[in-house]
């Protein structure tokens, strides 16, 4: 391959171009036109609406007790049911998608943010510098993620680091943010291998070589050329990282590592509703199901996003 | 192929170094006294002398470097310490519980791979009907019910009378009995299934449009042959690739099963032990899923190079 001449670069590079309009739109056509795709995002706007707007939505107060409708079955009254302690359960939900989205997505912005930067500094300088991030990659890939999680947890917890405690003001506690930062330091191997792969192809690619030799520098590459074009994939990736950080946010409540009673958490419900699963199952079981098309929305969205970016999918 | 595995063993040593130093960074910043939380109330009894001497004895009182290098030796040696806790080795607790982890992560494979693998043939072969929407549309669901919540609907309609039907024990090991190994199975199976049909499906498609199932269809084999001894004999690859790199999702999973069903493997002993500042106990057991989680894959690329000559090349 012949050095670019600066005539070429202007040619070659992506900005002025129509072709990333002209993509856009066919993506777009792509994403629409699948009908399960826009399934999800309708599951998905619907439960950040209810997140933000948990206040007005909810038909009671999540919190309040009420001795005479203890452990109701589903009614016109109580659409859900109540707990044991008479507290209606499509309240609680409505409210627990707060902490379940904004969990899972500080969370994912936490792994895609470490991925995306470490993938693309380990395909961009390869070496060395390569070798050091891969093996740290598949050591985090070895470490089983609840068993660590659960032991963070239990340091953080021990450890009462006020370190957060800016952020209680806003209602968040302390293990909020450590769930946050936990799930985002085990959630990114994954991003920065499918970053690296991404960058080592483009690389090559002319326009890249130009930039680099009208002497561009490093980290101008990565931030105008590499990033742009290779984000793509990590989109996918973090759309269904968000269905996996909702799970195992709810795990975690589940094995009573969670968010803390009285804050309504998904997976907090279910622990709780275990107790009375043989007299009141739905206390249980809406939790359960609220959680499964939560994540069924997002996992339909990944995996429209990820037809519609594919074009050897184009009909 | 030696110069291959070689290399792929020669990657796994840095690879140890840092899983050791997040693991032991993780234990050492675990707060709390080991010897409060056993003696208890006990503790304001004893001198500063007494305290000392057994911080002493368990070696928790020296320098942060002094620990680290003394444990990756007695590592290296495989020797796992004692537990704070209990008055065993932490080899001989793993090794009471390994086994029953492996056993039910080795159920919750083999109906992993029993539902998924067909699904997926069949969706790919039937590529966009109804039935190709409907399994992967199920394959999702699947990967969509936590865990835990799929045990407790699973013991609420299979193992309860008043609620469903009867059919297997509600929870618990029955002396090795196999029967009380299917429901735990099950519930642990169900995510693995849908990943592996969901693989299963893209990969048997993508190996369809080779010139090499065209040759042999042209060249008049009959379609079943063609099924299983080009077509799927060639996409089970990315299938083995995927499983392999499941295992610590397995794992994890298998922590949770473990939980609801209280079945006695590593999941049911780490908890306690985090509880309980149980450091070599804690150690031992998180070294151990990255060492399987290593070996697994490492046993998964070998193979994927002994059935695929080009990636030796790469």
């Amino acid at each position: 391959m012949s050095s670019p001449t600066s005539n070429q670069v202007a040619v070659l590079s992506p900005e002025g171009s129509r072709e990333p309009i002209r993509q856009r739109r066919r993506f777009i056509r792509a994403f629409v036109s699948n009908r399960v795709a826009v399934l999800g995002l309708i599951i998905v706007t619907i439960i950040i609406f209810a997140a933000v707007f948990a206040d007005v939505i909810a038909p009671y107060d999540p919190n309040k007790i009420s001795a005479m409708n203890r452990l109701t079955p589903p009614n016109s009254e109580f659409l859900l049911g109540t707990d044991e302690f008479g507290r209606d359960i499509l309240s609680r939900l409505i409210h627990g998608a707060r902490i379940s989205m904004l969990i899972a997505f500080i969370a994912q912005t936490v792994a895609i943010s470490i991925g995306i930067t470490l993938g693309m500094i380990s395909g961009w300088y390869g070496g060395i510098v390569d070798d050091i991030i891969m093996r740290l990659t598949d050591a985090v890939f070895a470490i089983p993620g609840l068993m660590f999680l659960i032991v963070w947890v239990a340091i953080i917890d021990q450890a009462q680091i006020g370190l957060f405690s800016s952020l209680e003001s806003i209602g968040l506690s302390t293990r909020h943010v450590s769930i946050f930062f936990a799930l985002g330091l085990i959630g990114w191997a994954g991003d920065a291998r499918m970053m690296r792969s991404q960058v080592l192809t483009i690389k090559e690619r002319e326009y890249v070589i130009a930039a680099r030799a009208t002497g561009a520098s490093n980290f101008r590459i990565m931030v105008r050329h590499l990033l742009p074009n290779a984000i793509a994939p990590s989109i996918v990736l973090a759309s269904l990282g968000v269905a996996g950080a909702i799970l195992s946010e709810s795990t975690l409540s589940f094995l009573g590592l969670g968010v803390e009673i009285p804050n309504p958490s998904w997976g907090t419900m279910i622990d709780q509703g275990r107790n009375f699963f043989t007299n009141a199952w739905w206390y249980a079981i809406f939790p359960g199901l609220t959680i499964m098309i939560t994540v069924l929305g997002f996992n339909f969205v990944g995996d429209g996003l990820r037809d519609a970016l594919d074009p050897r999918l184009l009909k | 192929m030696i110069a291959y595995i070689i290399r792929r063993l020669i990657q796994v040593i840095p690879t140890v170094f840092i899983i050791y130093t997040i693991v032991f960074m993780l234990a050492y910043a675990m707060p709390g006294d080991p010897i409060k939380v056993v003696l208890g109330e006990e503790v304001n009894r004893l001198s500063q002398e007494q305290l000392d001497a057994m911080r002493a004895n368990l070696g928790i009182d020296r320098p942060f470097l002094e620990q680290y290098l003394d444990f990756l030796g007695d590592m290296l040696r495989f020797d796992l310490g004692r537990s704070f806790i209990q008055r065993e080795d932490v080899i001989d607790i793993i090794g009471y519980r390994l086994p029953r982890t492996l056993q039910l992560m080795l159920g919750g494979m083999t109906v992993a791979l029993i539902i998924g693998i067909p699904a997926g043939v069949v969706s790919a072969i039937k590529q966009y009907t109804w039935l190709d929407h409907a399994l992967m549309i199920f394959a999702l669901v699947g990967l969509s019910m936590p865990v835990f919540w799929q045990g407790l609907v699973a013991q609420l309609l299979l193992s309860s009378n008043t609620t469903g039907i009867a059919l297997f024990p509600v929870a618990g090991y029955g002396d090795g009995n196999p029967y009380y190994m299917i429901l735990p199975s099950l519930v642990l199976g169900t995510n693995l299934s849908a990943i592996i049909a969901r693989v299963a499906r893209s990969s048997m498609l993508e190996v369809a449009g080779q010139d090499y199932i065209n040759t042999a269809r042209a060249k008049g084999l009959k379609s079943r042959v063609v099924l299983i001894r080009h077509h799927l004999r060639n996409a089970i690859i990315p299938v083995l690739t995927v499983v392999g790199l499941q295992v610590a999702g397995l794992m994890t999973g298998a922590l949770v099963t473990e939980t609801i069903f209280n079945w006695p493997g590593l999941g049911r002993a780490i908890v306690p032990a985090i509880l309980q500042r149980d450091t070599p106990v804690i150690m031992g057991i998180l070294l151990l899923g990255a060492f399987v989680y290593l070996i697994v894959n490492l046993i998964t690329d070998i193979l994927y190079a002994v059935l695929d000559p080009r990636i030796r090349y790469a």
